[in-house]
């Protein structure tokens, strides 16, 4: 269970609500039964996980938000990761509402968010365009101001929860610099293919074509769009590290108990002191990844900003996507043949892991990110 | 009868590869899975007309009874062409058996049908509770008459879908040590009593099956060599598949697929990929100077003892991280199931990853590899 958050009663119960959702909610069957139809948002789930408030977790409660922080967000992402749910929880929740609360767009934040929180609405947000590609200004998409409006184009890959997704968050250039604008779903021009991913969900590719957006449609001007992109990249990002950890947490929990029953040569394969090395050896490797998202959570909830922020997320990224991988394939070598089924859970960790360590920037994009950031002036350090 | 060891190598190996380059589908080229029976079945066919299905089958059998140097250019050159894994159980593994410890009316019983293509056989070695400890397998059969009437269950069985015939390794006695209590049995899967059932890897296809033995009722005729001596049997057939398993074509597909997506996507400015990929290129040279040497000690005529391990797992784990770092250098379509468009090239970024997994389980898991090398190479403490 969550040891990465400081220890709160409120933390635990926060986890133990997850813990009891998931449960209840047979979520690893139904991740199968999601997967063969090529769906990854089960509505009535969604509605669900609004109920019990966590689509809100980190929306301000005058938005009818819960108001609370990275901490939360991650301490219910990982549980989710844990029982495989496939709903896109980081990518709306966390991504697409910390992009609108950081934005400067008030009347449209009053609209849309209670909208969210209530799984109503789910947005996506549509934002990179080359793989490797973490700087939110390096975009070529373009908004042109047109009759009282916006016109977009442009071309956006790897977007997560772009399946059930009613509304991208696009970001272009705009009057020298970046804005961001909400484009509907079915909006004349824009064109939705999608690629299936390694665990059965898909990754969304949204093209635009002379796209017309309206004034209002503009969730972020120039003064705050980067700034809020990059913040809403962090965090998620973090988060992300949380669903891996919880990834790589429950996949640990199978291997060592396989190991505890799994006889051969007249004895558990867990005391065969080869194996014992590489589970110590992967279990540090998952404490590393809590040590370092810790100190993340709790920093990013303490304010911490620009490059030194950047750069923790970046090591928390890294590590955790690393330390999954690393995880879930030692944990299929530990079962045997039994690891390479489809019908064995571990796969399906391994799926995940492979997903979540792809998206938002793998661990040798991270690696790449913080070595710029420290070689910067000022750099890496808080 | 062409006597091919009379042939130059140069030679021999030309014939070969005109005959492969003109007959082998193109369709079925470097195929990132095993071949199902109705795929490669005219292959087999066409192989079997020309006389070069059994390279190294003694020429009264139907065999091109190749010296071992020749051998290694027939498996040089099919790897050259990208020639699939058939169901081929009855060429390397029976058929090799019923040849050195079998019985004349075994072989005309036995060996016509495998070069005819009209018995296709799987290996039931593997239970539910005895991979890595083969020798606790617990399948009886049992003498009544003139028959062995079999119980039990086989599992992993590749292929088992597809084929004719299994040859298992049963208990005969319970009373003797557990090696010494084993046979080697032939069984007609059409037998009553056997019920085969595919099992989904995880990669999506049914590769291998759960074989079940109801009261199956096989004459006693079909145990090959005396009763009792199946392990001996068993673990007197490991040669050139221990070779074959260490063979750098594998991991150079992977190696290929790299390049071809470091083109794409332009890494080769990036030093630290390069670094990479270079220390991954020179363990796969290395690995290339490691087989030369068993490969020269084959061909020289000399036994493998059990320090060809190391070959085995030099291979798969090189093949591992080359899948690895396919999926790094992908970034965000690391995650991405099939064929992905790369410049004008298209890699499929997952497939290594998951045919590289078994290797290090199967034909002997790398952990069980180490313990030999530990024990019977280095000459360590048990
Ligand atoms: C794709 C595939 C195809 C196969 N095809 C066939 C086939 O056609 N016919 C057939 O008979 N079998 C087949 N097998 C089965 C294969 O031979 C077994 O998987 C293998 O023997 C390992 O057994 P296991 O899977 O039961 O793993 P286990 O023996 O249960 O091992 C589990 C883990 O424990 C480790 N371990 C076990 N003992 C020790 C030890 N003493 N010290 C350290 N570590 C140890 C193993 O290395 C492994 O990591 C196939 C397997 C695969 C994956």
């Amino acid at each position: 269970m969550t040891n990465f958050a400081h220890p709160s009663e409120h933390a635990a119960l926060l986890a133990e609500s997850v813990a009891d959702f998931v449960r209840r909610g047979t979520t690893v069957a139904r991740a199968r039964t999601l997967r063969e139809a090529g769906a990854e948002c089960d509505r009535a789930q969604w509605r669900g996980l609004a109920q019990l408030g966590w689509l809100g977790v980190l929306v301000p409660e005058r938005f009818g938000g819960m108001g609370l922080g990275i901490t939360e967000a991650a301490i219910v992402a990982e549980g989710l990761a844990r029982g495989l749910v496939p709903e896109p929880f980081t990518a709306t929740a966390v991504l697409a509402v910390s992009i609108l609360v950081g934005a400067d767009n008030e009347a449209f934040m009053a609209e849309k968010l209670p909208q969210i929180v209530t799984g109503k609405l789910l947005p996506a947000v549509a934002w990179q365009e080359r793989a490797g590609e973490l700087d939110p200004g390096a975009t070529d998409a373009v908004a042109v101001a047109f009759e009282g409006g916006f016109r977009l184009n442009g071309v956006k890959h790897f977007i997560a929860g772009a399946v059930d997704a009613d509304a991208f968050l696009v970001s272009a250039r705009h009057a020298g610099d970046l804005a961001l604008f909400w484009v509907p779903r079915d909006s004349a021009g824009a064109r939705l293919t999608q690629q299936r991913l390694a665990d059965g969900r898909s990754s969304g590719t949204l093209g635009l074509t002379d796209v017309m957006v309206a004034r209002e449609g503009m969730i972020a001007s120039p003064a705050v769009a980067r700034a809020a992109l990059a913040q809403a990249l962090d965090r998620a990002a973090v988060v992300v590290g949380a669903e891996l950890v919880g990834v790589m947490g429950r996949a640990l929990e199978l291997s060592l108990d396989y190991m505890r029953t799994r006889v051969q040569f007249g004895k558990p394969i867990g005391s065969f002191q080869a194996l014992q090395h590489r589970a110590v050896d992967l279990y540090l490797q998952q404490e590393l990844a809590t040590a370092v998202l810790a100190e993340a959570v709790h920093a990013l909830d303490g304010g911490l900003d620009g490059a030194p922020r950047a750069a923790l997320a970046s090591r928390t990224k890294a590590r955790a996507s690393e330390a999954a991988l690393r995880i879930t394939r030692e944990a299929i070598q530990l079962h045997g043949a039994i690891g390479f089924t489809d019908d064995c859970d571990v796969g399906l960790y391994t799926k995940r892991a492979l997903v979540l360590s792809a998206w938002l920037g793998n661990a040798t994009a991270h690696r790449r990110r913080y070595a710029r950031i420290a070689a910067q002036p000022g750099g890496a350090h808080d | 009868m062409i006597d091919y060891n009379a042939l130059t190598d140069d030679a021999f190996r030309a014939g070969l590869r005109v005959f492969f380059e003109a007959n082998y589908p193109r369709h079925l080229r470097f195929l990132p899975r095993r071949m199902r029976w109705h795929e490669c079945r005219d292959w087999y066919l066409a192989l079997s007309k020309k006389g070069w299905l059994a390279p190294h089958w003694p020429p009264e059998h139907g065999g091109m009874g190749l010296t071992p140097g020749k051998l290694i250019i027939y498996f040089e050159e099919t790897e050259r062409a990208g020639i699939g894994r058939m169901p081929d159980q009855g060429l390397t593994m029976v058929g090799p058996t019923i040849i050195r410890f079998g019985n004349d009316a075994q072989r005309r019983k036995f060996l016509p049908p495998i070069i005819a293509g009209e018995h296709v056989w799987c290996q039931g070695y593997s239970e539910p509770n005895a991979g890595s400890d083969l020798a606790s397998l617990q399948t009886s059969a049992v003498l009544e008459g003139d028959e062995f009437v079999i119980n039990g269950s086989k599992i992993w069985t590749s292929m088992a879908h597809d084929a004719t015939h299994i040859y298992v390794l049963v208990r005969t006695d319970r009373q003797a040590k557990k090696q010494e209590g084993i046979s080697f049995v032939l069984v007609d899967m059409k037998t009553p009593g056997i019920t085969v059932r595919p099992i989904r890897n995880i990669a999506g296809h049914e590769e291998f099956c759960q074989v079940f033995f109801d009261n199956v009722r096989t004459p006693r005729a079909n145990l090959v060599g005396e009763l009792n001596a199946g392990w001996t049997i068993a673990k007197g057939l490991l040669g050139f598949e221990r070779l074959n398993i260490g063979s750098p074509r594998r991991p150079l597909q992977a190696l290929e697929q790299i390049e071809v997506l470091a083109r794409a996507r332009q890494l080769g400015d990036n030093p630290a990929f390069v670094e990479r990929l270079t220390e991954l290129k020179l363990d796969l040279a290395d690995l290339g100077s490691l087989y030369a040497r068993y490969v020269d000690k084959v061909r020289r005529g000399e036994a493998l003892g059990p320090d060809v391990s190391m070959l085995k797992i030099w291979a798969t784990e090189t093949y591992q991280r080359l899948s690895e770092l396919l999926i790094e250098a992908a970034g965000e379509y690391g995650a991405f199931e099939g064929e992905i468009p790369v410049g004008d090239a298209s890699v499929d970024i997952l497939s290594p990853f998951y045919t590289s997994r078994p290797g290090t389980i199967y034909g002997g898991s790398n952990e069980i590899q180490r313990n030999i090398l530990a024990k019977y190479v280095l000459k360590l403490p048990g």
